[in-house]
């Protein structure tokens, strides 16, 4: 997966969210997304999905696959490129 | 914090709701045939995917509102009383209230729907058509809102400051609501299935009203204990450790009868708040049935309290209580009670409602 499209993954999370002073190289891609790590809580995961619907025209069905698709940057690009090619 | 209303002496004198599949007589009778309300529906205007919802009428905005008369039809039920003057006050609660209204004259720009747009404006047209006097309380706490307007209702009978009291909730679904409860998530294409150890899980949403007459007055079915708790944990998160779910039942122990208690849990179907809750009634009602009946109804909200008090109340003198509907095992805990099973081998029931932001509450009532 390139590095290209995580960076702008990151870019995405860090708008979303209104992140200050991260810049995407701040951001690993085995970064625990929620509580640990960035420490997004409930409302910033709902917010991300709704970003990433939109940037990525794909569907997250319910909170579990949010939160198992949320664990990491890594795997977020994952999902969104299984999503991706599932729908093409 | 923990609000303990401790041992009461109030009395139910009435009650009775409406849900999709009638009143309580009819909701209790239909649960124990494991009857389900819930159908699939569009969750939006401009999205196929269907979620499960249990309705009494159209989602769309009417004038008048789509909730007044079915209010006004269960209402006329209640005992006749000079009901909004001094001693005989009216609690009013919903998590919703005019929600339909409000968001259509923001959509439409019409002027119609500003009338019963907001929580006073609702409970203004409520008033006027069931001639209210101005003693009305509001209450509003996401879904559990009617247990606090119970436990309000309680409070003002044991300060003497009541005679009875007429306590009234109603959360009538509109695009509104299923679109918010979709965008978190919690609402998809899925069943709900209270209790079950799933994968996956969705609540489903219904309609629902219900009133309760309260009392000083002897009568067969007594508040024998109510409690309220904020785990002041997380605006949308419980405290993953349970200690809310435990709280709230705690201050309920010293009022248990000695035949044992059933519990009519919360049970929407998500998996988290499922799986902490039937834990907290394992660990501390370990010989007690646990049963949900939103897998039928879907969740009414902020009146779901009420409205299962009253399918609470029929199934206890029907004798017969309705299992845990719409879900199958594996189960987080082994005392969900999945068949109907006899309300005489207990005392009393506990009722639990919990809401967004970790807000817990918790009713026992026993029979005479």
């Amino acid at each position: 997966m390139g590095d290209d499209f995580k960076n702008r993954l990151k870019t995405l999370i860090i708008e979303a969210l209104s992140l200050e002073d991260v810049e995407p190289d701040d951001l690993a891609d085995d970064t625990p997304l929620m509580e640990s790590g960035l420490g997004l809580d409930s409302i910033d995961a709902l917010e991300l999905v709704v970003s990433v619907e939109k940037e990525f025209s794909i569907k997250i069905k319910n909170s579990e696959e949010a939160r198992s698709a949320l664990r990491s940057i890594d795997t977020l690009a994952q999902f969104i490129r299984e999503r991706q090619a599932a729908s093409a | 914090m923990v609000s303990h209303a401790g041992s009461t002496q109030v009395s139910i004198d009435a009650c009775d709701c409406l849900t999709a599949l009638g009143d309580a007589a009819s909701t209790c009778e239909r649960l124990k045939k494991g009857e389900v309300a819930l159908k699939p529906h569009p969750a939006l205007e401009n999205d196929s995917e269907p979620v499960p919802l249990a309705l009494t009428g159209t989602l769309e905005p009417t004038t008048p509102p789509r909730w007044l008369k079915p209010s006004l039809e269960l209402l006329k039920k209640a005992p006749d009383e000079p009901w909004g003057t001094a001693k005989y006050p009216v609690v009013i609660s919903s998590s919703n209230f005019g929600i339909d209204q409000m968001l259509a004259a923001y959509t439409t720009g019409e002027e119609r729907y500003h009338g019963s747009a907001t929580p006073a404006h609702a409970v203004q047209t409520l008033a006027e058509a069931c001639g209210w006097g101005p003693n009305r309380f509001i209450v509003s706490n996401a879904c559990v809102s009617a247990q606090l307007a119970m436990i309000q209702a309680q409070r003002l009978l044991e300060s003497s400051l009541a005679e009875r009291v007429l306590v009234f909730s109603f959360d009538f679904l509109s695009p509104f609501v299923v679109g918010g409860f979709y965008a978190l998530k919690i609402l998809n294409s899925d069943f709900p299935q209270p209790y079950a150890d799933r994968e996956t899980g969705s609540i489903g949403l219904g309609d629902g009203a219900a009133f309760a007459v309260l009392s000083r007055n002897p009568a067969p079915y007594r508040i024998a204990a109510a409690a309220c708790l904020s785990e002041n944990f997380h605006m949308t998160a419980n405290d993953s450790s349970g200690a809310g779910f435990r709280g709230v039942l705690a201050p309920l122990a010293d009022s248990f009868p000695r035949q044992g208690v059933w519990v009519k849990g919360h049970g929407t179907g998500t998996l988290e708040a499922g799986r902490l809750e039937a834990e907290a009634v394992a660990w501390q009602l370990p010989d007690s049935p646990l049963v949900s009946w939103k897998g039928a109804l879907g969740h009414t909200l902020g009146s779901c309290g009420l409205v299962e008090l009253a399918i609470v109340l029929e199934a206890m003198r029907t004798g017969e209580v309705p299992g845990n509907v719409g879900a199958e095992p594996p189960y987080f805990t082994s005392n969900v009670h999945r068949e109907n099973f006899s309300a005489k081998d207990f005392g009393g029931v506990v009722l639990l409602s919990s809401a967004f932001g970790g807000a817990q509450a918790a009713h026992l009532v026993t029979r005479d």
